[in-house]
């Protein structure tokens, strides 16, 4: 058993990002929502008819859905919505290369620690400062082959005809009531086209920020993997702290086509009183292959289920999920998997760890329709509890209408093991050595998976944690 | 033969007709016939139970019939399932022989059920909500062992009843049936195990519905004092109903420090037959609290299962075996709950599903602040037999203390093929093979309550559901 000031010295709770630096926005709308607003967002980004229709529709669905009474608490975030700011615009234009980026904004990234080696060596980076792209830059080869990575705005008028074929088919604004928001307040985010058997080895990757006080962030991607393309995308989010809770509501759509691979990774980093209520969806179809890979460190409460629709025979779909919740965080996090055709196959691995009075809750769906036959799935959850305090649920539901279907799902609730620390401290490490270690043995099968230089910073994230623990 | 016609010849047989004159066609008026007839006709009931059915009455009539809507109820729709409106209280709200030897009285499936019990210590009957027969041991009776129809025992003014009925385990405020059950219960069964005392066979309740359309309410309660040892066997059988035919059965097991208590449910129901229990175990330092649910019958069987470990070293081994066909539907809804450290349960229920059979398996674990040391492990496992059954599950876990050892795990699945090719390469057909293999399947939990017939009784009644099946 650790003692006691050594639990309490692990320092996970600092937040490591909370700075501010001062950049004035080009143009924000007042606090709260109404129809009014929501044609200021769409007039200012010049949008068509259509997509102005369709996002005062989703916010008659907004107001027409009770706040859920599942998940985390939310009993505060009706006020937190009044104060929000649904729309705030950074910078006029877009930029094209790294050296106009503003220095303000190089700093911010620079104090996040993106590696040197990150932006010269990843291809296509488009960084989201506030709710839009501010860099954006793509290959040339890339372009060549004809993939589409652009800010959703310049989808939306670059591509037109793709764009409305896809948008909202995904998760359509009725889906849930945060789905409802982000459809009427969508602002920033990527559309991105993979065309039909072209394989990209480096990921595509945006950096998400949020910087202004009470600033909500809508952003929405639409992702389309065509025919036997095989792609990476990756999004990373920090966010200063600040007094007043904050607000992030995401939709992610992503279609996956027959053959094709696509794998979303998300390292979500959002200081402590964010709300974070994400929709993540992909349609998988025949022969395809999704991978969801979801890390949830920071934010107030986050409640995210990243889900698979296998639709056609032989779609497979994988979900990886970490989650670390610190005092007072409260990530409620896991996956759904869908299978609706027959030979199709799923597995989701989730791990959590819960620190102070953090809570981590695994929430999960498993379901196979009738037909489906020789549906495989398998979930497996481990929960890590440090603290007294800490506390860990997990809500599994498997709902099997196939008899052919095989599904399983176990998951396990355990603390760090005096005869572990033991051990190795009779090896020669501290404490904190030793518990660092085994904290990063827990989630070795999750970080391996990441890209070389995320894992170094979750494995650098961890040792810092620790590093408070010594003394 | 048909088997509604049988069913129809047989309720009559068993006097439905008369049930059809009774006043009162809904729970509402059954209330109302309760209420009246404790007052009147039947044996005054003192004032505390008598508060203690109005409070209960107004909580029921409070609370709405629970909704998918409600996460509880969600895979089992009420609405769609059950008109309590059309229900009609049983026999057993009437004055009936507080106890008799029954003989004469007891319907031949019954006793053939009974027959194959190959010992008891005592024996409860109870026909449609009334105990018409009790029975003990001479020497039980002399060690102070007390096994009584709850009438009597109200009756004889036992504190205990006052202190425990309806109170700390499965009170009013539980929930609509809950409040219903405490309202309106006509009859069940009151058992004390005194100190020291040990018995070594069970205990047997013995139980039959005979009218369609009726609603029975039933309870039990067990209270096993320090260090003592009891089994008990709590099965009911019924005909094939055409109506929707209800029973309500609340369920208190108290067991003291170091006491052992085993509780075996087997439900037998015919077709029509609603079954709904509420269970609660309340295991003190030291004791151990196993329970076993088995679900064979009825077209609806739903069980809330919460096992409390309220003090250390206390122990809750629950186990749960169904096996549906036609369109049954099972619904299993069970908790664990860790209020103190150090101490243990394991659940695990398994259930196979044969043609549009549905089972639900809604389970937690909660480790409760400061319940350190907790062992605590929930498994549910299922076999669909048919392209047309489902099975839906939910082991959750909820824990609020960090020094514990937890796991859950389900699994969905079809019959495994090896198996069954390794039997029938071993010269079975395929029909006995699928047999071996499912009740090899089931075995895994009859092995774990090695009580001797009523493993072979549950064997027994799951070949004849396999065999009339295929």
């Amino acid at each position: 058993m650790p003692s006691n000031e050594v639990i309490q010295g692990l320092g996970l709770d600092d937040y490591k990002f909370g700075f501010v630096t001062d950049s004035e926005p080009v143009f924000r709308t007042r606090p709260g929502l109404d129809a009014d607003i929501v044609r200021q967002i769409s007039g200012r980004k010049d949008e068509p008819a259509w997509m102005l229709a369709r996002r005062l529709k989703a916010l008659k669905i907004y107001e027409s859905k009770p706040m859920p009474e599942w998940g985390g608490d939310l009993s505060e975030l009706q006020e937190t919505l009044d104060q929000t700011y649904f729309y705030v615009k950074p910078q006029e234009q877009m930029e094209r290369s790294w050296d106009d980026v503003p220095e303000n904004i190089k700093l911010t990234f620079e104090r996040l620690g993106i590696p040197e080696a990150e932006r010269k060596i990843l291809a296509g980076v488009g960084a989201q400062y506030d709710s839009e792209m501010v860099y954006h830059s793509l290959k040339e080869e890339w372009e060549a082959k004809g993939v589409i990575f652009d800010s959703i705005e310049d989808g939306l008028k670059n591509h037109p005809e793709l764009f409305r074929k896809y948008f909202g088919t995904v998760i359509p604004a009725a889906d849930n009531k945060f789905a409802a928001l982000n459809s009427a307040v969508w602002s920033g985010g990527s559309f991105v086209y993979i065309p039909p058997g072209v394989q990209l080895e480096t990921p595509l990757q945006a950096y998400f920020r949020v910087n202004q006080e009470r600033l909500g962030q809508f952003e929405r991607t639409l992702i389309i993997a065509d025919e036997g393309s095989r792609a990476h995308y990756i999004e990373g989010c920090t966010a200063p702290i600040y007094s007043t809770d904050s607000f992030h509501s995401g939709v992610i759509e992503i279609v996956v086509k027959k053959d094709a691979y696509f794998r979303y990774t998300t390292i979500q980093n959002w200081s402590n009183n964010m709300y974070n209520l994400v929709t993540q969806r992909a349609l998988v179809h025949r022969g395809a292959h999704m991978e969801w890979l979801d890390g949830n460190l920071g934010s107030k409460l986050t409640m995210k289920y990243p889900s698979c629709y296998l639709m056609e025979e032989g779609a497979h779909g994988d979900i990886l999920s970490i989650a670390y919740a610190g005092d007072g965080q409260h990530q409620d996090t896991g996956g759904k998997v869908i299978h609706v055709a027959p030979n199709t196959s799923s597995s989701i691995v989730s791990k959590s760890i819960s620190k102070g009075t953090g809570r981590s809750s695994y929430r999960g769906l498993c379901k196979v329709y009738d037909g489906a036959t020789n549906a495989k799935s398998n979930v497996e959850c481990d929960a890590l509890l440090i603290n007294e305090t800490s506390r860990t649920d997990t809500f599994p539901y498997i709902e099997i209408d196939e008899r052919s279907a095989s599904v399983g799902h176990e998951a396990t609730v355990s603390k760090v093991g005096d005869e572990q620390l033991f051990y190795l401290m009779s090896r020669g490490m501290d404490e904190a050595e030793a518990m660092a270690l085994i904290v990063r043995g827990f989630i070795e099968p999750i970080a391996k998976e990441l890209p070389l230089e995320y894992a170094v910073e979750l494995n650098r994230l961890i040792e810092l944690e620790m590093e408070g623990s010594v003394g | 033969m048909n088997r509604l016609a049988a069913a129809r010849r047989r309720a009559r047989e068993a006097g439905a007709e008369e049930q059809g004159q009774i006043e009162g066609a809904s729970p509402e008026r059954a209330t109302k016939n309760v209420a009246r007839s404790s007052e009147s006709t039947r044996v005054p009931e003192p004032d505390w139970l008598k508060s203690r059915r109005d409070a209960a009455l107004e909580l029921y009539r409070s609370m709405p019939l629970p909704s998918t809507r409600s996460e509880e109820w969600r895979y089992t729709d009420l609405a769609r399932m059950l008109r309590l409106d059309d229900l009609v209280p049983s026999a057993g709200a009437q004055p009936g022989p507080a106890s008799s030897n029954g003989d004469g009285t007891v319907p031949e499936p019954l006793r053939r059920a009974m027959a194959q019990d190959r010992d008891s210590a005592g024996r409860v009957i109870d026909i449609d909500g009334s105990a018409v027969s009790v029975e003990l041991q001479d020497s039980l009776a002399a060690q102070g062992v007390v096994l009584s129809s709850l009438r009597e025992a109200v009756r004889g003014g036992d504190p205990l009843l006052e202190s425990l009925l309806a109170t700390m385990a499965v009170p009013a405020s539980d929930g609509k049936f809950a409040a219903m059950n405490a309202a309106l219960w006509t009859d069940g069964v009151f058992l004390k195990i005194p100190r020291n005392v040990q018995l070594e066979r069970p205990i047997r309740l013995s139980r039959w519905v005979s009218h369609p359309g009726t609603a029975t309410f039933t309870r039990i309660l067990i209270v096993a004092e320090d260090h003592s040892r009891v089994s008990f066997v709590d099965e009911i059988l019924s005909p094939d109903f055409e109506a929707v035919t209800l029973v309500n059965t609340a369920v208190e097991l108290f067991s003291h420090a170091g006491a052992q208590i085993q509780y075996v449910s087997l439900q037998r129901m015919g077709k029509g037959g609603f079954y709904l229990a509420n269970q609660r175990t309340l295991a003190k330092r030291d004791s151990t609290l196993d329970t076993l649910n088995v679900a064979l019958g009825g077209s609806v069987g739903r069980v809330d299962l919460n096992a409390r470990l309220l003090g250390p070293g206390a122990n809750s081994d629950m186990l749960g075996l169904y096996f549906g066909d036609h369109d049954q539907h099972f619904d299993f809804n069970t908790s664990q709950d860790h209020v103190a450290p150090n101490a243990h349960s394991d659940l695990l229920y398994k259930g196979a599903l044969d043609d549009s059979a549905r089972g639900v398996f809604r389970g937690v674990i909660r480790v409760h602040e400061g319940a350190q040391r907790t062992d605590a492990y929930q498994t549910n496992r299922n076999l669909l037999l048919s392209e047309r059954a489902a099975a839906t599950s939910l082991p959750n876990l909820e824990i609020e203390a960090d020094d514990v050892r937890c796991s859950h795990g389900a699994t969905v699945g079809q019959l495994d093929a090896e198996s069954l090719f390794y039997l029938m390469s071993r010269g079975l057909d395929r029909e006995q093979a699928e047999r071996l293999v499912v009740l090899g399947f089931l075995g895994e939990v009859l092995d774990k309550l090695p009580m001797g017939g009523v493993v072979e009784k549950v064997t027994k009644a799951i070949e004849v559901k396999l065999g009339h099946v295929r």
